[in-house]
C-alpha cells in the first residue's frame, strides 16, 4: 500500500476541506466526485447562516486552493467501483472516469459549445427550475471549469446527429470517442464524505409539492433568491412571476415523522429563518412565516439570528405542523390548513407561496458505497459510525472514516471540522500501520 | 444623457477575493456594460491609499471607483471597515480641493454579484457623465484623450 | 526602470478574446512602449504551446519582466509564474492583465473600444512590471512539538492524536486531575454510558503516552513568539519552566452556570443544577427511591435579555437525567419543562422518543409564563403553566433540576491577551470565520477546540480536538511555512515608529522594536496575509507591499493618464 496516498470520496465542502487538511500535511489525495465539478451543496446556497455570507464567496477560495494544491488530484465526473484490501495494509481502489466527451486539457471554458448546443433537459444544479444543454458547465463557478456532455440527451452520441460542439470549438477539445477510464490506486486510507440528497416529498400528497405550482422546495427557493440563479435574484413564484407577499414556510416535511424519516435533518430550522430573512431583506413588503416544531438553533449566534429575524425581518414563528396544502382555483395561491398549537385552534391561512423544507437523507450513492467498501449503513441509510460518543469519525472498518452529513445530520462548520478530524483521523492510523 | 459625447475615463480599485471576482462574474456571465471602466486589483480595499485616489483624479481621470466585500465579509477581517472610514473622509476632502466628491464611489460587490457590478459600473458612467469632464487636468493643461 | 527588457504575451483565446479585441494591434502597440522588447500574440496562451513560447522568447530575448494579457488572473496566474520560474525567471517578475472578462466579454459589441481598453490596460502592465521587484517567499522553522492548553476531553483528543502522529504534545492542566467538565457527570447520552468507566482509559493513554508531557497543575504565565517559534512560560508547582513549541491549541473548556437568583436556587434545599445532580447520582442513586415527584426546568439563566445563547446540548443532557431519574424510580412523577427541544440529529430524537415511552412527561412552557418553585426551606410543589394545553398545574415536587447553559471558562481573559486571540460573544474564544475556520484563529499557530469556543457535546468536543489537532498538524508536518511573497515591510528610515500600522493590522504581525538604537515598526512576514492595510494607513509611507508598493499603483495611474485614450 502507499503509506502516504488517501482517496477522499466525494467534492462538497468536507471532502475539498479533508482533501486540503490532509495534502497539507504531506499525503497524497485524490479526490473523487461523481459530478463534473467539486462543489457540493454549498455552491447552491445563497448565503449561509448565520452570518449571512455569500456562500459562493467563501467557498470559491476553498476550492481554488483544492484544485491548486501540489498534493491533491481532482478526479471529476469518476465513481469508485471497486475496492479490496490490501494484504499488505491499506486498499487497492479502482476508480471508474466517466467519459466527459471534452479533452479537459484543451477546454479552456469559454462555452462556444454551450451557446450553440440545441438540446436542453431540466437543469439540476438550478433544481429543475431552468434548463441546460446536453453539453454543459455545472454552475459558474465550477471548479474545474470545463465542459461536459451528458451522453443520455446528447444526439450525436446516442444516433450520430448534430456534431455542433465539435464544430465550433476553437480549441478541438470535443472528443466523442472518448471512453471511460479505469484509475487504479493504492492508498492508505479513504475518507467518505458523499453529502445528502433531498428527500423526494412528491409522495407526501398533503402538501401538493408536484401538483400546486406555488409550492417549492427549500432548495428551489435558494436557487430563485442566489443572484447568480435562474431569475437573477428575482423571486418569482412559479404560476404568473409574481413577488409573493405571503410566504410560507413549512418544516420538518419528511423529518420527525413515522410514515417517511424519524430523524431531525438539523439544519432546516435555521435553513428556513435564513431563507425568511432573505426574501424579505429582497422586498420588504414580503411577511414571512415559518411552521415549526421545535426551533432548533443551537450553534454559536443561532438564538440571535432567530430573535434578529423576528424582531427586524418581519419573520412570524408559528408553532404547528400544517396537515394539507391546498389550492385557490383562481389566483393558484396555496392554503395551509394547520392546528395552531398555542392557540389550540384549526386555522387556515391563503399565501402566495410555500416552501416545503424537505428531510435531507443520506446520498443514494450509500448503496453501492456500502457494497463496494464493505462499510456499514445505519438504520436511515446514514454511513455508520459504531462509536458517535468517542470515535465520531471512524466507521466499522479500519483506515475508512466518514465525515460531514454521509454519517450524520450537520451544518456546514461542523462538517468542516469532521473533515479535519478524519485528516487527523487518517495521520494517527497511518502512523501506526507500519 | 452624454455632454457633447463626453466619454468619462474611469478607474477602479477592486479586491481579489470580492470585486474582482465579482467583476470576473460580470464577465463570464457575458453582462454588457459602458467600456469606460480602468480596473486596478489590489489584495484588500484597505490597501486603497488616498493618495491614489487624489493622484488619479488630479491626473485627468473623470471618476474613480473603489469596490470592497461586504461589511463583515472582508477577507482579511475588517479590511473594509478602514475603507469606510478613509473614504468618508476623504470625499469631505475631494470637496475643499475643488473636485465633486460624487467623482468617487465606494460600494460592496461580492464575488457572487456580477449583476450588481454591472448595475455600479452602469450607473456609476451615467452620474459621471451628468457632471461633465473632471476640470484638473484641462487647468493643468495635462493631454487628455477626448 | 532602464535596464528593463519586457515581454509581452497577448491571448487570442480562441474567438473569446480575438472576436471582440483585435489582439494583433495590442501586441504591436505594445511593442511601441519604451521597454518592451519583445510582443506576441498567441492563440492560447494557457495551452502547452503558449507556455513552450514564453519559455523560448525569455531565454532568446533575455526578457526580465514578463505580461500576459489574457483572462482572469484568479485561474491562470500560478501556471503562467511557474513558467516563468522554469525559465529561470523569478516568479514575482511577472504581471497579469484581465482582457477577458473584464474586456472582451463585456464589451463585445464595441470592438474598438474593447481594443483601445485591452491597449491602455497592457499598458498599465507594461508599467507596472518594471517597478516589480524579484521576490524570495518567506520561509520560517517550524518546531515539531505542541502545547495544549487544558486537560479536559478535547485537550486529551488533541495531545493524544498529535501525540500518535509522532509529534511531542506539552498538555497543560490548571487542576489536580485530567476530564475537565467529564469528572463531574454521571453517564453520557445517548448510549447512557458510564462517564467515569469511559474516560479512564482516555486519561490512562495520556498519562502513560511517551510523547506526551503532562503539567499538571500547572499555569501559562507568558506566551512570546509566532507560529513555529512560541515561548511559553509554565507555571508548575511554584516553579516557572520554558517550554518551546510550534503550534498551540486552546482547549481551556468551560464551566456551569450557577443560577443564583433564580428559582430559589441556593435557598431551598433539593433546588440543583444538572452537574450537581449528576455529582450526586454519581455517588449512588439509591436516595431517588424516597423522590415521588421531579420537575427539570430548561432554559435556566439562558435565551433571556441576560443571556441570549442556547447552550446548545443541555436538553439532551436534561432528557438523558430525566430517563435516569424515571427508571431508578418508575412510580415518581418526572417532568422535563423545555421551551424548544433540541434534540438534533439522528440519535438524539430517537434518545427523545424513547424517554418519553419510558413515562418522562415533557411539558412545553412559555418564558413570559414560566414555572414557579413553591416551597419553604425545601421545594414542595411547582406552579406550572403548560403552554400547549393552556392549563395551569400545581405539581408536588421534592426535587427541583435546574438546566443551565455552559458559560465562559473564567481564566479566558488572561489566556486570550496571553495569545492575542480574541473573545466573542459571552467571552467565548472568537474564531477566524465562523463558518469555514472554525477551530482556527486569525493569529496563525493557534487553535482552538471544545467548549472554550462554544457549548458543545462529547461527540463534538472530541471532533474539534481532532480537526484541532489535524490543523497543527499542518506546520509541523513539514517543518516549514511558506509565505507568498505579497508581504508588508519597513523601510526603517522612513519609519517614525508612529504605530499606526501596528494598531491597523487584523492578524497582530507589527510590532514596534528597537533596532540598535533606532525605534521603527517590523512585519512578522510568517503572520503578515498580504492585505496591505497597514501601508494604506501609513502616514509616511514607510511601509509598503510586496508587489503593490505605491510606486507601482501610480506607475499604473500615470500611464493611465498619459497614454490611456477613451472616445
Amino acid at each position: 500500500m502507499d503509506k502516504k496516498s488517501v482517496i477522499v470520496v466525494g467534492g462538497g465542502i468536507a471532502g475539498i476541506q479533508a482533501s486540503i487538511d490532509l495534502g497539507s500535511m504531506g499525503y497524497k489525495v485524490y479526490l473523487v466526485e461523481k459530478t463534473a465539478a467539486i462543489g457540493g451543496r454549498m455552491a447552491q446556497l445563497d448565503k449561509t447562516f448565520p452570518t449571512n455570507d455569500c456562500s459562493i464567496c467563501i467557498l470559491a477560495p476553498k476550492m481554488i486552493e483544492c484544485v491548486r494544491h501540489e498534493n491533491v488530484e481532482l478526479v471529476t465526473y469518476a465513481e469508485l467501483q471497486d475496492v479490496k484490501p490490501d494484504k499488505f495494509g491499506g486498499y487497492k481502489v479502482k476508480i471508474l472516469k466517466k467519459p466527459r466527451y471534452v479533452d479537459i486539457d484543451k477546454c479552456t471554458g469559454c462555452e462556444d459549445c454551450i451557446a450553440k448546443c440545441a438540446t436542453k433537459t431540466a437543469n439540476e444544479f438550478n433544481q429543475k427550475i431552468d434548463q441546460r444543454k446536453a453539453i454543459y458547465i455545472p454552475f459558474a463557478q465550477a471548479v474545474p471549469r470545463k465542459a461536459v456532455i451528458d451522453a443520455e440527451i446528447c444526439r450525436y452520441i446516442i444516433n450520430g446527429k448534430c456534431g455542433l460542439c465539435e464544430k465550433v470549438c476553437q480549441a478541438g477539445a470535443i472528443d466523442y470517442n472518448q471512453k471511460e477510464e479505469i484509475l487504479e490506486l493504492d492508498v492508505g486510507a479513504i475518507v467518505l464524505a458523499t453529502g445528502f440528497d433531498l428527500y423526494d416529498i412528491s409522495a407526501m400528497k398533503e402538501y401538493g409539492y408536484g401538483s400546486i405550482k406555488n409550492v417549492i422546495t427549500a432548495m428551489q427557493f435558494e436557487r430563485l433568491i442566489c443572484a447568480s440563479g435562474p431569475t437573477s435574484g428575482h423571486l418569482e413564484r412559479p404560476s404568473d412571476s409574481q413577488i409573493p407577499k405571503r410566504l410560507a414556510f413549512i418544516q420538518c416535511v419528511g423529518s420527525r415523522d413515522w410514515h417517511n424519516n424519524p430523524y431531525c435533518s438539523s439544519v432546516c430550522c435555521m435553513h428556513a429563518t435564513k431563507e425568511a430573512i432573505l426574501a424579505n431583506e429582497h422586498y420588504p413588503d414580503l411577511k414571512p412565516y415559518i411552521f415549526y416544531t421545535d426551533m432548533r438553533a443551537v450553534g454559536k449566534r443561532f438564538q440571535e439570528y432567530v430573535q434578529r429575524a423576528h424582531a427586524q425581518y418581519d419573520v412570524e414563528y408559528i408553532r404547528s405542523r400544517p396537515s394539507k396544502i391546498m389550492e385557490d382555483e383562481e389566483t393558484k395561491n396555496p392554503v395551509i390548513y394547520y392546528d395552531d398549537t398555542v392557540e389550540r385552534k384549526v386555522k387556515q391561512m391563503e399565501v402566495d407561496m410555500v416552501v416545503l423544507c424537505q428531510a435531507l437523507v443520506p446520498s443514494a450513492s450509500h448503496k453501492d458505497i456500502s457494497d463496494i467498501l464493505g462499510v456499514g449503513l445505519d438504520g436511515c441509510g446514514f454511513i455508520n459510525v459504531p462509536d458517535k460518543l468517542f470515535n465520531p469519525m471512524d466507521t466499522d472498518k479500519d483506515g475508512i472514516f466518514a465525515c460531514g452529513f454521509c454519517q450524520s445530520p450537520q451544518d456546514i462548520p461542523d462538517s468542516v471540522i469532521q473533515a479535519s478530524g478524519c485528516a487527523a483521523r487518517v495521520a494517527e492510523y497511518l502512523a501506526e500501520v507500519k | 444623457m452624454s455632454n457633447n459625447g463626453f466619454q468619462p475615463k474611469l478607474l477602479a480599485f477592486c479586491c481579489n477575493w470580492c470585486s474582482y471576482a465579482g467583476a470576473d462574474l460580470a464577465g463570464v456571465s457575458r453582462l454588457q456594460m459602458p467600456h469606460n471602466l480602468r480596473v486596478i486589483r489590489v489584495m484588500c480595499s484597505g490597501r486603497v491609499s488616498p493618495e491614489w485616489v487624489i493622484k488619479a483624479l488630479s491626473s485627468g481621470m473623470d471618476g474613480v471607483m473603489v469596490l470592497g466585500c461586504h461589511i463583515g465579509d472582508c477577507h482579511y477581517i475588517d479590511g473594509n471597515h478602514r475603507t469606510k472610514k478613509r473614504f468618508a473622509i476623504l470625499a469631505k476632502l475631494l470637496g475643499t480641493m475643488g473636485i465633486n466628491p460624487n467623482r468617487l464611489y465606494l460600494d460592496w460587490v461580492s464575488a457572487s454579484e456580477g449583476v450588481k457590478f454591472q448595475d455600479v459600473v452602469i450607473k456609476f458612467v451615467d452620474r459621471i457623465k451628468e457632471l461633465g469632464p473632471t476640470p484638473i487636468g484641462a487647468y493643468q493643461g495635462v493631454k487628455v484623450d477626448r | 526602470m532602464s535596464d528593463a527588457r519586457v515581454g509581452v504575451f497577448v491571448c487570442h483565446c480562441g474567438t473569446n478574446i480575438g472576436g471582440v479585441v483585435d489582439v494583433s494591434a495590442v501586441a504591436q502597440y505594445a511593442k511601441t512602449l519604451p521597454n518592451v522588447v519583445w510582443a506576441e500574440t498567441n492563440l492560447y496562451t494557457c495551452s502547452e504551446g503558449g507556455l513552450a513560447s514564453i519559455r523560448e522568447k525569455i531565454e532568446e530575448h533575455k526578457l526580465n519582466r514578463v505580461v500576459v494579457a489574457a483572462c482572469t488572473p484568479r485561474t491562470h496566474e500560478p501556471l503562467f509564474k511557474n513558467t516563468c520560474e522554469e525559465a529561470g525567471l523569478n516568479r514575482y517578475l511577472f504581471e497579469f492583465v484581465n482582457i477577458r472578462e473584464h474586456c472582451s466579454w463585456i464589451h463585445m459589441q464595441e470592438k474598438e473600444d474593447a481594443t483601445q481598453k485591452a491597449k491602455d490596460l497592457v499598458a498599465m502592465g507594461i508599467s507596472k512590471v518594471q517597478y516589480l521587484d524579484p521576490q524570495q517567499e518567506y520561509e520560517g522553522d517550524v518546531f515539531g512539538s505542541s502545547m495544549v492548553v487544558g486537560g479536559g476531553i478535547a485537550g486529551m483528543t488533541s495531545a493524544l492524536s498529535l501525540a500518535n502522529q509522532g509529534y511531542e504534545v506539552h498538555l497543560v492542566e490548571r487542576e489536580n486531575e485530567l476530564g475537565g467538565l467529564l469528572k463531574g457527570v454521571h453517564k453520557l447520552f445517548p448510549t447512557n454510558a458510564d462517564a467515569h468507566k469511559v474516560i479512564t482509559p482516555i486519561i490512562d493513554k495520556v498519562k502513560a503516552h511517551k510523547n506526551i508531557k503532562l503539567h499538571m497543575p500547572a499555569l501559562i504565565n507568558d506566551v512570546k513568539g509566532f507560529i513555529g517559534d512560541f515561548d511559553i512560560t509554565i507555571d508548575e508547582n511554584g516553579a516557572d519552566s520554558e517550554v518551546k513549541v510550534g503550534t498551540i491549541i486552546v482547549a481551556t473548556g468551560a464551566q456551569e452556570l450557577k443560577p443564583v437568583g433564580y428559582h430559589h436556587y441556593g435557598e431551598l434545599e433539593n433546588v440543583v443544577t444538572q452537574l450537581e445532580l449528576e455529582g450526586r447520582l454519581k455517588k449512588d442513586e439509591k436516595w431517588l427511591h424516597h423522590i415521588k415527584g421531579i420537575a427539570i426546568i430548561n432554559c435556566v439563566g439562558c435565551r433571556n435579555a441576560e443571556r441570549s445563547y442556547c447552550s446548545r446540548f443541555c436538553c439532551m443532557t436534561a432528557v438523558k437525567n430525566a430517563w435516569i431519574l424515571k427508571e431508578a424510580n418508575p412510580k415518581s412523577r418526572v417532568i422535563v419543562l423545555h421551551h424548544d427541544l433540541m434534540a438534533y440529529g439522528v440519535e438524539f430524537e430517537e434518545y427523545y422518543r424513547k424517554a418519553m415511552e419510558a413515562g418522562v412527561l415533557f411539558l412545553r412552557y412559555d418564558f413570559a409564563n414560566p414555572p414557579e418553585v413553591i416551597g419553604k426551606d425545601k421545594v414542595e410543589h411547582v406552579k406550572i403553566h403548560d403552554e400547549l394545553t393552556d392549563s395551569h398545574l400545581d405539581v408536588a415536587c421534592d426535587l427541583v433540576v435546574l438546566t443551565t447553559p455552559l458559560v465562559s471558562a473564567r481564566d479566558n481573559e488572561p489566556v486570550s491577551k496571553m495569545l492575542k486571540v480574541p473573545l466573542g460573544d459571552g467571552m467565548f474564544f472568537l474564531e477566524a470565520h465562523v463558518k469555514l475556520r472554525p477551530v482556527e484563529f486569525a493569529t496563525d499557530g493557534v487553535y482552538i477546540a471544545g467548549s472554550a469556543r462554544w457549548p458543545v457535546d462529547i461527540a463534538e468536543s472530541i471532533s474539534q480536538g481532532y480537526a484541532a489537532a489535524a490543523k497543527a498538524a499542518i506546520p509541523m508536518s513539514s517543518g516549514k511555512i511558506k509565505v507568498e511573497a505579497i508581504t508588508s515591510y519597513v523601510n526603517i528610515e522612513q519609519c517614525v515608529a508612529c504605530g499606526t500600522c501596528m494598531l491597523a493590522c487584523p492578524f497582530s504581525a507589527i510590532t514596534v522594536m528597537d533596532s540598535d538604537g533606532r525605534v521603527h515598526a517590523q512585519v512578522n512576514e510568517a503572520m503578515c496575509k498580504g492585505c496591505g492595510t497597514c501601508v494604506a494607513t501609513c502616514p509616511s509611507g514607510a511601509i509598503q507591499q510586496k508587489g503593490c508598493t505605491d510606486q507601482q499603483i501610480l506607475s499604473m495611474i500615470n500611464t493611465l493618464a498619459e497614454v490611456g485614450g477613451i472616445e
